[in-house]
C-alpha cells in the first residue's frame, strides 16, 4: 500500500497552492472577487488556466493533463483553502464531465474550456428537484427537426457570464421518471437570467427557456449516466474543498485558543476546550481518509465510483457542520464577524451541504448501491 | 394536600393570556409585525412605535414593581406576556434600559438616580445601551480593562466596550469600569452612566457573518464623566453586574421562538419535496422534526417549573444555565433543520430583500429567503450573555462540591 501522493502530484500541489495564495491573499481580496460583475476574477480564471490548474481537472483522453479522482481532489482542497470563487466547479467539472462522458466527446469545447475561452455552467438543477439525478420538468421537443427547450433551471453556478449551458430537459415521460431525458447544449445569450449570489459568495443564476433551440448531446440512459457521473464527480470535488476548509478551521482555531486569553490563561490551556479540538482532528482525518478512498476509485465501476464518493459526501456534511458550529463556538465573537476569515470558511463549509446531495441524500445513495 | 400535579393554566392567567392577546392583536401595526416575521431590518422607529404603545398601556416595565411604575406582575403572568408578543410577531423590547438597567437602579441608585432616570426609561425617552464586554474580555468579563479614573469632580474614562448591540441608537451606555486599578479581577470595578454624546465616545460598527449591523464598538477617549453618574458604591460594580446579570429572566430558553419556528418547519417540511413526495413524509427528516419537537416539549415544561417556581418566590439558581443552554441549543437545531429542509433553495441571499418596502420576486419561495442567514445568525446565542461553556462552568461549580 500508498498513501503518498506521487512526486508529479506533489509539484501539482505546490504550485497551485503558491499560485492560489498569491492571489487570495486573504478574506478581503475573496470579497473584491465575490463583488466583481461576474461574480469572480476574469483575469485568476485565465491565469489558472494559462498554469494548467484547469487541464489538470481533465483527462489526456479528451485533451487535458490530469483529471482523476486524486488530481481533482488536490486542486479542490486548495480551492477550499482559498475559498476561491472562480467557475473550476462548474464548467471545469461538471460541464467538462458531460461533454467527456456523452458517445461522441466534444474535445473542441473541452479544448475551449481548458484554454479559458469558453465558460459552460451545467444546468440541471431546479427549484423542485432537491438533489435528484432524475426528477426533470424542464422540458424538450422535436419540431422540424430542431429540438425546443421550455423550462426553468434553478442555481446554474455562473450561469450568468457561461456562454453556453447544458440543460437536461425531458423528452418524455413523468417528471420522475428515469427514461425519457435529454441533456442539450444551448447558447446562453437567448436564455432569460436571474443572476444573484449565494450566502457563501458565489455566483449563481436562474435560467428560464422559451422555445429555446438546442443541440442533443445524449439522451435516455447516457444521458441519465452522464448526469450521474457528473452530479458525482461534482460531489468528489466538494468533498475535497470542504477537506480543505476543514484544515483551515481547525488551524485558525487552534491558533486563536493559543493566542486568546481569559482567566489569566490561554483558553487552549482548559480541558474541556482541548477535547473539543481532538474531535475536530479525529473526525478530519475520517473525512481525509473518505476523500482519498473516493478520489482512488473515481474512475472505477460506476457502482464502486458512486457509493464512495456518496461516503466521502454524507461524511463531509456531517462533519462539516461540527467543523463550521465549533469553529465559531471556541472562537466566540470574533467568529460571528464579517471581518474575520473563520466566518467565510464556515458559511461555506456549510453551504457545501447543499450543493451536489446533502448528508441525508449521500446516506440514502449509499445505503441503496452498499446494498445492492 | 396536593394529591396530582397540575400542568394547567388558572382561568386567571387564562384570562391575562387573553387580556395580552386582545391588546396586541389591536395594537401592533400589521405592517410591522409583518416585517418581524420576513425578519427585515427594523428601524430605531419600529422598537419605539411598539415600546411606547407599551409604555401607553402601563405595561413596558413589566419586571419592574408597581411602586416604580411597573406592572408587578409574577413570574407566570411574564411568562405569558413574553410568549404572546413573541406569538404576536411584535419586535422585541430592546432590554437594556428597562429589564437592565432599570431593576439595578431600583435596587441600587439613588432616590436622584431613580427620579431621573427610571421615569426617562419608562418613556423611552432614553436608548440604553449595555457596555460590559471588551476585546480583552468576553467569558472572563471581571478581567476588563476600561478604566475611570477619579479626578475630583469627575471621571475620566479610556477604554473601549464590544458587541454593544443596538449602540448606535443609544443615547446613553451603562458601564463596567475599573476604578481602582491594583485591585484584583473582580474587584475595583464600578458601574457608570455614560451619555452618549460625551466628547471622547466613538460608536463603529461591527457587520456580523450574515452581513448585518445590529452590534457596535464603543471607545471612550478621555471621556468625562460626572461623579454623580455612579451607581452604587465604588468599586462594587461588580455586585451589581451579577445582580443584573443573574436578574430573573423568565424568558432565558425562548421557548416561544422555538415553537413558532417548529411550526414554520413544519409547514416548509411539507411544502419542500423530495423526490415529489413532501419532505415531511420522508422517515428520516420526519423522525428528526419529531426529536426536536420532544425536546422542546421537555424544556417546556422544564421552563414552566422554573417559571412556577419563580412566581412562588424562590430564586431560581443552576435551572437558569441549564435553560440558556439547552435553550440555545434547541432553538439553534430548529434553524439547522429549516436550513436542512429547504435544500438548495437555501443558497440564494438577496440583501435586499431585508429592506422595507422590498416587493419583488424572490428567488424561489417566499420563506426559503431568510433561513440560511438566520442560521448563521443564531451561532451567537450560544455565544452571548455568558456562552454555554461559562454557563457549564457555574452549574458544575455550584452544584457538584467537586
Amino acid at each position: 500500500m500508498d498513501f503518498t501522493l506521487s512526486e508529479e502530484r506533489k509539484m501539482l500541489q505546490e504550485t497551485v497552492g503558491k499560485f492560489f495564495n498569491s492571489n487570495y491573499k486573504n478574506i478581503d481580496k475573496r470579497s473584491e472577487n465575490v463583488n466583481l460583475p461576474e461574480g469572480y476574477s476574469k483575469e485568476f480564471w485565465k491565469e489558472s488556466s494559462d498554469l494548467g490548474v484547469i487541464s489538470a481537472l481533465v483527462s489526456p483522453k479528451f485533451g487535458g493533463l490530469g483529471g482523476s479522482g486524486e488530481d481533482i481532489s488536490i486542486i479542490f482542497e486548495l480551492v477550499g483553502k482559498s475559498l476561491c470563487v472562480e467557475p473550476f466547479l462548474s464548467s471545469a467539472v461538471l460541464s467538462s464531465t458531460v461533454l467527456s462522458s456523452i458517445s461522441n466527446p466534444r474535445n473542441d469545447l473541452i479544448t475551449d474550456i481548458i484554454e479559458g475561452n469558453l465558460l459552460i455552467s451545467f444546468a440541471h438543477c431546479e427549484m423542485n428537484n432537491r438533489y435528484e439525478d432524475h426528477y426533470i420538468e424542464t422540458n424538450a421537443y422535436l419540431k422540424n427537426d430542431e429540438w425546443n427547450i421550455n423550462g426553468t433551471k434553478s442555481f446554474v453556478m455562473n450561469g450568468d457570464d457561461a456562454s453556453k449551458i447544458i440543460v437536461s430537459a425531458r423528452i418524455n415521460g413523468d417528471v420522475n421518471d428515469r427514461h425519457g431525458i435529454g441533456l442539450f447544449l444551448v447558447d446562453n445569450d437567448q436564455t432569460l437570467k436571474r443572476p444573484y449570489n449565494t450566502i457563501d459568495g458565489y455566483r449563481s443564476t436562474e435560467l428560464t427557456f422559451e422555445d429555446l433551440k438546442g443541440e442533443l448531446l445524449a439522451k435516455d440512459e447516457n444521458a441519465l449516466k452522464c448526469i450521474i457521473k457528473a452530479n458525482s464527480a461534482g460531489a468528489l470535488a466538494l468533498s475535497a474543498e470542504a477537506l480543505g476548509i476543514m484544515q483551515i478551521c481547525f488551524d485558525l482555531t487552534l491558533d486563536y485558543l493559543k493566542t486568546r486569553k481569559q482567566f489569566g490563561k490561554s483558553i487552549g490551556a482548559f480541558q474541556s476546550i482541548q477535547h473539543r479540538m481532538v474531535d475536530m482532528m479525529l473526525e478530519i482525518e475520517q473525512v481525509k481518509s473518505a476523500v482519498m478512498l473516493a478520489s482512488s476509485t473515481f474512475e472505477t465501476d460506476d457502482l464502486t465510483r458512486d457509493k464512495n464518493i456518496s461516503a466521502a459526501k454524507n461524511l463531509v456534511g456531517r462533519v462539516g457542520k461540527l467543523i463550521a458550529e465549533e469553529t465559531i463556538q471556541l472562537h466566540g465573537g470574533i467568529a460571528m464577524t464579517w471581518e474575520y476569515s473563520a466566518a467565510h470558511y464556515a458559511k461555506r463549509l456549510i453551504m457545501i451541504d447543499h450543493l451536489m446531495g446533502d448528508s441525508d441524500y449521500h446516506r440514502d445513495r449509499f445505503k441503496l448501491l452498499s446494498n445492492s | 394536600m396536593v394529591i396530582k400535579m397540575n400542568f394547567e393554566y388558572s382561568e386567571k392567567d387564562e384570562n391575562f393570556r387573553k387580556e395580552v392577546k386582545d391588546w396586541l392583536d389591536e395594537t401592533l401595526p400589521k405592517s410591522l409585525s409583518e416585517k418581524v416575521k420576513k425578519y427585515q431590518r427594523l428601524t430605531k422607529e419600529d422598537y419605539e412605535i411598539f415600546m411606547n404603545n407599551l409604555t401607553a398601556k402601563g405595561w413596558l416595565a413589566w419586571h419592574w414593581p408597581k411602586e416604580y411604575g411597573g406592572t408587578g406582575w409574577n413570574a407566570i403572568e411574564k411568562h405569558i406576556f413574553e410568549e404572546e408578543i413573541i406569538k404576536a410577531s411584535a419586535p422585541r423590547i430592546v432590554p437594556f434600559g428597562v429589564n437592565m438597567l432599570g431593576p439595578v437602579l431600583i435596587e441600587f441608585g439613588t432616590e436622584e438616580q431613580k427620579n431621573y432616570y427610571l421615569p426617562r426609561i419608562l418613556s423611552n425617552e432614553d436608548w440604553w445601551a449595555q457596555g460590559y464586554s471588551e476585546p480583552g474580555a468576553g467569558s472572563d468579563l471581571a478581567s476588563l480593562k476600561t478604566t475611570a479614573v477619579d479626578k475630583g469632580d469627575h471621571y475620566l474614562v479610556n477604554g473601549q466596550k464590544t458587541w454593544t448591540t443596538l449602540g448606535h441608537h443609544a443615547d446613553k451606555i451603562f458601564c463596567l469600569v475599573k476604578t481602582d486599578l491594583n485591585a484584583k479581577p473582580q474587584l475595583g470595578i464600578s458601574f457608570l452612566l455614560i451619555d452618549m454624546d460625551t466628547p471622547g465616545v466613538e460608536v463603529k460598527p461591527i457587520i456580523t457573518l450574515d452581513g448585518e449591523h445590529e452590534v457596535n464598538e464603543v471607545w471612550f477617549t478621555n471621556v468625562k464623566v460626572p461623579k454623580k453618574n455612579i451607581v452604587g458604591k465604588e468599586n462594587e460594580g461588580w455586585t451589581y453586574a451579577k445582580y443584573l446579570l443573574t436578574f430573573e429572566r423568565t424568558g432565558i430558553a425562548g421557548v416561544p421562538y422555538s415553537k413558532s419556528a417548529l411550526n414554520h418547519l413544519k409547514m416548509i417540511s411539507k411544502r419542500s419535496l423530495k423526490n415529489g413526495k413532501p419532505l415531511i413524509e420522508d422517515p428520516i427528516f420526519s423522525s428528526e422534526i419529531a426529536e426536536l419537537e420532544i425536546d422542546l416539549l421537555a424544556m417546556e415544561i422544564f421552563n414552566l417549573r422554573t417559571v412556577s417556581a419563580a412566581a412562588e418566590g424562590k430564586a431560581p439558581g443552576m435551572e437558569s444555565s441549564l435553560l440558556k443552554i439547552k435553550g440555545t441549543l434547541v432553538r439553534q437545531k430548529t434553524t439547522e433543520l429549516l436550513r436542512k429542509a429547504l435544500g438548495p433553495q437555501a443558497l440564494p441571499y438577496l440583501p435586499e430583500q431585508f429592506d422595507e418596502g422590498w416587493n419583488e420576486m424572490p428567488v424561489g419561495p417566499s420563506y426559503a429567503g431568510p433561513i440560511a442567514k438566520q442560521y448563521f445568525n443564531m451561532r451567537k446565542i450560544s455565544i452571548y450573555g455568558g456562552s454555554n461553556e461559562i454557563q457549564k462552568n457555574i452549574v458544575a461549580k455550584a452544584s457538584f462540591g467537586l
